[in-house]
């Protein structure tokens, strides 16, 4: 029988976990792979950066470590939320309102993800 | 004296067709846009058939995932991000309705626009993110569930995406929505609250929000997508679902001339009355659905005599086509009056809240263009039609006023009068 492609397929996408950064650059997801490996903070700083990139409201805008979510890179309060949603989803990890207060700037959110996953007990395998 | 209201823009994104002239030529032409389909990927599901839409593959709970026409290429992420997919289909609807009508941007925040929507949410978005909150354990959720999946969801994104500074809201009746939107819609340009009016219907085909239909045993389960939608016809054994969305762009008729618009037609009256008698079930004897015709013929200042043409609700379902066809003798055949009936669902399918302002569309479109869409798969007529003039084909005609009806559950009942505005 013939298929829409506008149905669900068998295996519904509400019980299947993609990849992680399947959407990111191969150098991306290779950085991933290596921070999930030997735990490297750089690694995690590559990953960072490329969230930023690729959930940051103002595109064309060049990002660096003193770059103001809000005031450089377009970020509003839900964009805010949706990226922080996006870095707990990929580290495992909760992350709450006061935490997300703290975070203001590039170099805030990479030095928050370091602390995060350096506490985190245990290590993503 | 009311002040009047022209439609003055259409979007369509619909199982017969994702722009004006496809689904024109749909109707035209009785082309179904209902295909064979496997919910679940089980196959041992009754129901085989659903009218869906074409061009647009938003399986996906991700939007990241979505492939849709490249039309609409330039939708940026931070609109995608908070959308169901029906939410998708209304803004591409709502894209073509506002550049079919000519109007800017600028006229969209002016505070003299508003937008009314209908839909029922979306069960698939809904149901993905509550079984993540419930994988881990209420400890994180994505910040776009909600705005995404509830009731309402069409009018929070489409308010924000446009800009929209004017009434805004959305309704809730099940298979009457959008209907109750393009009443309310008239109310606000007659009482001079609005200039102009987006109204917008839309629904999701999928597991979801298809087959809790099947529990109520609702849905058809004939196989056989050339027939399984044919209301009135005295072999249908329920609806088939259908999904898309429609933007209408309702207008003042001083603005609409002011500024040159093609007209496509004015809605010139509406009534509603609800049944009072069952959840899901009509009244047997269309008592409602006969009192809400009534009440929009009285509305609009005409006789049962005056009508030429009247869209059905019909959904193929033995208890409310059969309703429908007795509430259309008690306004029409008692009067002696004798107007062309047909429900265009036998082709498109029934989308449920989507229906009334898809198919107010629809009647716009036979009013401008001079046809009369014929009854699909209508083979032998339900006794309980007797009287009715049901034409088997599409006719080339050109009606003045047509009636469109919709229900919805708990009997709501609504019905808009179009006119064709020529004068």
């Amino acid at each position: 029988m013939e298929k829409s492609p506008s149905l669900p397929e068998p295996s519904s996408s509400n019980t299947v976990r993609k990849e992680p950064l399947c959407d990111f650059p191969e150098e991306v997801r290779e950085a991933f792979r290596r921070l999930r490996e030997t735990g490297d903070p750089a690694a995690a700083d590559t990953v960072v950066l490329a969230i930023v990139a690729e959930h940051m409201p103002r595109k064309g805008v060049p990002i660096s470590d003193q770059s103001a979510l809000v005031a450089d890179l377009g970020f509003d309060s839900f964009a805010i939320t949706e990226m922080i949603f996006f870095v707990e989803e990929l580290f495992e990890v909760s992350i709450s309102n006061a935490e997300i207060l703290g975070v203001s700037s590039v170099a805030d959110l990479r030095e928050f993800v370091r602390a995060k996953l350096a506490s985190r007990e245990p290590r993503p395998e | 004296m009311k002040r009047r209201a022209a439609i003055t823009g259409i979007g369509f994104i619909t199982s017969i067709g994702n722009d004006r002239k496809e689904v024109s030529l749909s109707l035209r032409e009785l082309r179904s846009g209902i295909v064979p389909v496997q919910f679940l990927g089980n196959p041992n599901l009754p129901v085989k058939v659903a009218g869906t839409v074409k061009g647009f593959e938003v399986e996906s709970p991700r939007w990241r995932d979505w492939r849709f026409p490249e039309r609409y290429a330039g939708l940026a992420r931070e609109t995608l991000r908070s959308l169901a997919p029906h939410g998708l289909y209304a803004l591409c609807a709502a894209e073509q309705a506002i550049e079919d009508a000519g109007i800017t941007r600028a006229d969209l925040v002016d505070g003299a626009t508003g937008l009314y929507c209908a839909s029922a949410g979306s069960a698939f978005l809904l149901h993905h993110h509550l079984a993540h909150m419930h994988a881990v354990r209420g400890e994180r959720g994505n910040p776009m569930g909600v705005v995404a999946s509830i009731a309402g969801t069409v009018n929070f994104n489409l308010a924000a995406h446009f800009g929209i500074r004017g009434a805004v809201g959305g309704f809730a009746a099940a298979c009457a929505s959008s209907s109750h939107a393009l009443g309310f819609a008239l109310d606000e340009i007659r009482l001079g609250r609005q200039e102009r009016m987006l109204v917008v219907g839309a629904e999701e085909v999928n597991a979801e929000t298809v087959l809790p239909f099947a529990g109520m045993r609702a849905l058809s389960v004939n196989p056989d997508a050339r027939s399984a939608s044919r209301p009135f016809d005295h072999g249908r054994d329920g609806f088939v679902a259908a999904g898309g969305a429609v933007c209408l762009v309702l207008e003042s008729r001083e603005a609409a001339d002011r500024r040159g618009a093609k007209v496509y037609a004015e809605v010139i009256g509406w009534g509603q009355a609800a049944d009072g008698h069952n959840v899901a079930i009509s009244h047997p004897e269309g008592a409602g659905l006969a009192q809400a015709m009534r009440r929009a013929l009285a509305d609009a200042g005409l006789g049962p005599s005056a009508v030429d043409y009247v869209s059905a609700h019909a959904t193929s379902t033995p208890a409310g086509d059969r309703s429908e066809a007795i509430a259309l003798g008690a306004v029409f055949s008692a009067a002696g009056a004798r107007p062309r009936v047909s429900s265009t669902k036998g082709i498109t399918g029934h989308p449920l809240s989507l229906s009334g302002v898809m198919e107010a569309a629809f009647c716009a479109l036979c009013l401008d263009e001079g046809f009369i869409p014929g009854n699909a798969n209508l083979r032998v007529q339900d006794p309980a039609c007797e009287g009715l003039d049901l034409p088997r084909e599409s006719l080339a005609a050109r009606p003045t006023v047509a009636l469109n009806n919709s229900s919805g559950f708990g009997g709501s009942n609504v019905c808009h009068v179009l006119h064709a505005g020529r004068t």
